[in-house]
């Protein structure tokens, strides 16, 4: 798709202040009823980024989205879009225009009065109403079904015409509720590239829900991770993928093993954990100072895991070791992903290079013993409770 | 074998059909038939093939007088009611956000449908009646000095008691399809800068359109078919097109209420199809 950004009748110019697509969320609570759909979130999604929201279903994800675009009232806190606070404004007054879940494309109307809607409402003369929807239709390459209803169209086409509707709008924010989730595996990836060229040759500000670590991961420039009613980590996309803070991030981004230790003794800046089984883990100091008699939680890449066989007669581990029984194995084409039992421990998988796997492949049963390099144990900020999730690894 | 399984839908269909030539064919069938037919005082039914009934009621300006005020009824009726179905299922629908709260605010509204149509009538008596509530009200608190007449026993009467009577018609299908809209299509229309008027203008009223159609049917056949109501309330001063038949029965006219039951029964078919070519009320029923 070739998308160009369409000129607000206004005039108005995108380095014009009250163009600004940044929103602030502060202490944002929402409550239904006596729960809370989210507690005291504080965010500033930069104006021109793409900001993807993840985290499982019922987290509060969407509460988020839908009280940026106007259609949840806050309980307390404040939202701001640009320098202007936008509670209590209605959507077309704070430049936000939202892509629902079903696309909810009036079934009534063709496609181009779908994309013309907002042009009748503005009071647009019929002409240059159906000019300007067609020239929309164009830029998603769908003029030629403009007089076709919603219900006659695909999925994709349908998502397409959703598309062009919240565009038409000029808006400096757009809102998208799981966009992908009702396309078959090929469209999500197809629709999922022109997501992300679309955002930046319009350079506002997207934010995209949705429960699926590839995609935000793929599309980002910022993810917000979300655990029931409250924000775990908001940071790029790698860094929520390398450095997870919390036990809970670690696990749902679906890369890491998280191990726990309580701190032994601190030499030369590397912490010596012992676990509960007694195995031996050493920690590089980082941000947070270890003190010794404290728990600590911290994650390991699956694929910075090395697996061996050992005999049964080996029991004890090595530092940076676990030991267990391989559970099963999953053939991904580039690399093999190996499922550790391990005492204890829910999960253990280490992502093995397929040419290293089939060097010496391994089968379920056999007894191994997994490693790591001390510099690839990244400190988790809080202590792993082991309780777990729903959405837990992959 | 082949003829067993070909005989098969025809078997099939056989109850329906029965029933439907038993219950209605053959009873509209007859009534055709007998329209046809001379009366003749003291003596009654004589079978004939005479188009005297027809012309005789088509040439009477009473019941084109009948036929005019029956229809007058109906349309009034089918404003009021449609504009208070319409808002009614508006407000259970779009307002209460407790899908529980919305089915037992729904079935309040039925609750009248628990006692007899008469009872229904009759019990506006008290509240219109020159004794009445109303009455009562307005002389007690001075805005009149005499109790108003035109209460009870007029065509007021009749279109406040049609309008309880019938409302429910018009509120169950309405309801019905309203239920069906998503509520983002509501937030689309706001996205797109729609006024709470526009939202229901652009969108709700055109995706009821189907309920107001088959409430529409309800309650003009409702109007078109009744003279209980019309003769309680009014106190014998209106008639309606089915109080000419009633009278022609009671002279044991039969051929003439027959022809008359002919004529009503085209009329209303004719606003039915009037309503189908409108709205594809079908699309509603299957969905």
């Amino acid at each position: 798709m070739n998308f160009t950004p369409v000129t607000a009748p206004s005039g108005a110019s995108a380095t014009d202040m009250s163009n600004s697509g940044e929103i602030r969320l502060v202490d944002l609570t929402k409550k239904f009823g006596d729960t809370h759909a989210v507690k005291d979130i504080n965010l500033t999604i930069p104006h021109g980024s793409y900001c993807c929201l993840l985290g499982p279903s019922g987290c509060g994800k969407t509460t988020i989205l839908r009280m940026i675009a106007g259609h949840e009232t806050p309980t307390s806190g404040e939202i701001t879009i640009g320098d202007t606070s936008v509670i209590g404004l209605p959507p077309v007054q704070r430049g936000t225009a939202m892509m629902f879940q079903s696309y909810a494309l009036f079934p009534h109307l063709s496609i181009r009065d779908n994309v013309a809607f907002y042009l009748k409402m503005r009071g647009v003369g019929k002409d240059e109403r159906r000019k300007r929807a067609d020239e929309m239709l164009e830029r998603v390459q769908l003029a030629h079904l403009r007089d076709r209803m919603p219900a006659q169209l695909s999925g994709g086409q349908q998502q397409r015409v959703a598309l062009a509707r919240s565009l038409i709008t000029n808006p400096r924010v757009l809102l998208l509720d799981e966009p992908l989730s009702a396309l078959d595996e090929f469209l999500r990836l197809q629709m999922r590239v022109e997501l992300k060229t679309l955002q930046a040759e319009l350079g506002i500000t997207f934010v995209h829900v949705t429960h699926t670590q590839p995609e935000a991961i793929a599309l980002a420039d910022m993810v917000v991770v979300m655990d029931t009613g409250r924000i775990d980590q908001a940071a790029s996309a790698r860094e929520i993928y390398n450095s997870p803070a919390t036990p809970y991030v670690a696990r749902f981004m679906g890369a890491q093993n998280v191990l726990t230790g309580k701190v032994e003794g601190i030499e030369g800046g590397v912490a010596r954990l012992k676990s509960a089984r007694g195995e031996t883990f050493e920690l590089p100091r980082q941000s947070v100072a270890p003190a010794v008699g404290e728990d600590m939680s911290f994650s390991v890449r699956r694929d910075y895991i090395a697996i061996r066989k050992r005999t049964e007669a080996e029991t004890e581990a090595a530092t940076n070791a676990v030991l267990g029984t391989v559970d099963s194995i999953e053939y991904q084409g580039n690399f093999v992903k190996v499922s550790l039992q391990v005492p204890g421990m829910d999960t253990f998988v280490a992502n093995v290079p397929d040419h290293d796997y089939f060097v010496e492949p391994i089968g379920p049963g056999d007894a191994v013993a997994a490693s790591w390099d001390k510099q690839h144990a990244h400190l988790l900020d809080r202590v792993d409770t082991g309780v777990p999730e729903p959405y837990a690894a992959r | 074998m082949n003829s067993r399984s070909s005989a098969l839908p025809y078997i099939q269909v056989s109850p329906l059909a029965l029933v439907l030539i038993l219950f209605f064919t053959i009873p509209v069938a007859l009534v055709l038939l007998v329209s046809f037919f001379r009366y003749q005082m003291l003596v009654g039914i004589v079978p004939d093939f005479t188009f005297k009934n027809y012309a005789d009621i088509l040439t009477n300006q009473t019941n084109w007088l009948l036929y005019w005020s029956t229809l007058k009824f109906a349309v009034i009726v089918l404003a009021i009611t449609g504009f208070i179905g319409f808002w009614i299922s508006y407000f259970l629908v779009f307002h209460i956000r407790n899908l529980v709260t919305a089915i037992a605010l729904f079935l309040v509204c039925t609750v009248p449908f628990w006692t007899s149509n008469i009872i229904r009538m009759i019990s506006w008596r008290p509240v219109l009646g020159r004794e009445g509530l109303v009455n009562q009200a307005l002389v007690g608190s001075g805005l009149t000095d005499q109790p108003v007449e035109w209460l009870l026993y007029s065509d007021f009467a009749v279109v406040v008691a049609y309008v309880h009577l019938f409302t429910l018609f018009m509120i169950v299908p309405i309801f019905n399809s309203m239920a069906r809209i998503d509520k983002s299509l509501l937030e689309a229309a706001m996205d797109a800068g729609a006024s709470r008027w526009g939202v229901i203008w652009n969108v709700v009223l055109p995706l009821s359109k189907t309920g107001i159609a088959l409430g529409t049917l309800f309650v003009v056949t409702l109007v078109m078919g009744d003279f209980s109501v019309v003769t309680v309330m009014s106190g014998g001063l209106s008639g309606s097109a089915a109080s000419a038949i009633f009278n022609d029965l009671q002279f044991l006219n039969y051929p003439r209420a027959a022809a008359n039951a002919v004529i009503l029964l085209i009329v209303v078919l004719l606003i039915a199809s009037a309503i189908f070519r409108l709205v594809d009320v079908r699309e509603e029923l299957v969905r």
